[in-house]
């Protein structure tokens, strides 16, 4: 006997709602299959943890219920307002337009709207082409001529205004030449010793203020000089006299040293000659 | 039970105290059914009351009142349904669907549910529940909706079947693949016997 519960069967096991041969079958089957009873365990354990989602808490918001529903008259229902609403609005239009006596005409591409009696207006005769290419010309030409006019006396005008500036400006010049010839010679001198005098005034002020400023500058270079020669002086004389002091205790420690030897020298001398003798 | 039938049939019979009596009984669990499906008070308040809104207007057709329960889920179900349509064409998305950061939910906190409660059971249990919420909205539509009928709402599959208006055998597929699935995804998170089983 080889039973196997299909899913469905499973699942209704699972949430007890098997009974009588079916639900004995299925615990056989879970009996023999300890994987498939594992399965079952899982999702046991999977409803339980499902089980910690509680309800929440929620209060009923008043829902105010109209009474038993009523019937709509079939004139309010959407399906007869809209082609009602279509009716009524070309009546309307019409009654207006009969009131007020609304005509159309549509005749050689034009359409009139007219309230009242319409008058029929005369048709004015077309120009030709040629006509309009005439008045065209005529329009050109009258125009080319008028340019010209104003050309014509632009140019005049402005060469009458040439003629005069000219004729102002030589004068103005002329006289100008003629001034400058009337300056006499001595003027011409006496500017130029003018200009001389002062020139060397100039000169001779800017030299003066030359020279005191390089004897300000050659006195301070000198001093400056004169001090450093004096710092150098001194520090060659710490310098030599530190050298000398150093000589001097040289030549000291030299002496003392030839003493030392001279000493011990003697001493030797004078036990060899003991043990000789 | 005979009591609720004779209350159905006066609110058929256009009785307005008994329907109001109806939706102040039956509230609670389309408001959790709803909410479950849509991890969502305000959708959850919105689509109540549309289906208690459907209630009214239909009640007059249902014939057998032997049925209401599986009929109202039904009107749930469609209401859900049509609600989350609308809300995948629209592109708005809703400040809920920003979940805040644990630090953030000091609301749980204000949540004051009994005194004598042990605070970190409390932390622990909401952590839980907001987890499993969370694998719930994992579940397809489908399964979520006959999950939440058969687990929360203890529905049997008869009357699941009825108010999907599918076969039972589909609906006991559909929970077997839901359950299949939420074990999974429970063992991903690592809530196991070991570790959760003393909190349950």
């Amino acid at each position: 006997m080889n039973y196997k519960p299909d899913e469905a069967t499973l699942v209704s096991f699972l949430y007890g709602e098997l009974s009588g041969e079916e639900l004995r079958q299925v615990e056989e089957y879970l009996q023999k299959n300890p994987d498939e009873r594992k399965r079952l365990e899982e999702w046991s354990f999977t409803r339980s943890t499902l089980s910690s989602l509680a309800d929440k808490e929620v209060i009923a918001p008043p829902i105010f219920l109209e009474g038993s529903p009523r019937t709509t008259p079939f004139w309010k229902e959407s399906y007869f307002r809209l082609p009602l609403g279509i009716a009524a609005s070309f009546l309307f239009m019409i009654v207006t337009a009969k009131i007020m006596g609304l005509s159309l005409r549509y005749s050689g591409n034009e359409l009139r709207i007219g309230f009242g009696a319409t008058e029929s207006k005369q048709e004015v005769p077309a120009v030709t082409r040629e006509q309009v290419g005439e008045m065209i010309n005529q329009s050109l030409q009258q125009n080319n001529h008028v340019l010209q006019a104003s050309w014509n006396e632009d140019r005049t005008m402005l060469q009458k205004s040439i003629q005069k500036n000219l004729a102002s400006a030589s004068g103005k010049i002329d006289k100008l030449v003629k001034t400058a010839s009337s300056a006499n010679q001595e003027q011409v001198k006496r500017f130029v010793n003018q200009m001389q005098n002062e020139n060397l005034k100039l000169m001779k002020d800017y030299m003066q203020l030359s020279a005191t400023g390089q004897k300000e500058y050659i006195e301070s270079l000198l001093v400056d000089f004169s001090k450093y020669l004096q710092e150098q002086r001194k520090q060659d004389i710490q310098l030599f006299q530190a050298k000398v002091n150093s000589v001097e205790s040289n030549t000291n420690q030299f002496k003392q040293e030839t003493e030392q030897i001279l000493t011990s020298l003697i001493a030797n001398t004078g036990t060899t000659n003991q043990r000789r003798n | 039970m005979m009591h609720a039938e004779h209350l159905i049939a006066q609110a058929r019979e256009g009785d307005t105290a008994a329907q109001g009596k109806l939706v102040q009984a039956w509230y609670k669990r389309i408001y959790n059914f709803t909410f479950k499906f849509f991890y969502d008070h305000d959708m959850a308040m919105e689509v109540s009351q549309k289906t208690f809104i459907a209630m009214h207007r239909n009640l007059g057709a249902l014939n057998d009142t032997a049925r209401f329960k599986s009929w109202l889920y039904t009107i749930a179900v469609n209401c859900c349904r049509e609600e989350l349509r609308k809300k995948k064409n629209s592109r708005a998305v809703s400040l809920h669907d920003f979940r805040p950061g644990e630090a953030e939910e000091s609301y749980r906190w204000e949540v004051s549910a009994e005194r004598n409660e042990n605070p970190e059971n409390l932390l622990r249990q909401s952590e839980l529940a907001d987890l499993l919420q969370t694998c719930l909205m994992q579940l397809s539509e489908e399964q979520r909706e006959v999950v939440i009928m058969k687990e929360y709402e203890g529905l049997k599959f008869r009357e699941i079947a009825e108010a999907l208006q599918i076969s039972e055998n589909t609906v006991k597929s559909r929970m077997y693949y839901g359950l299949e699935a939420l074990k999974h995804m429970l063992e991903r998170k690592r809530i196991t016997k070991e570790t959760i089983g003393y909190e349950l």
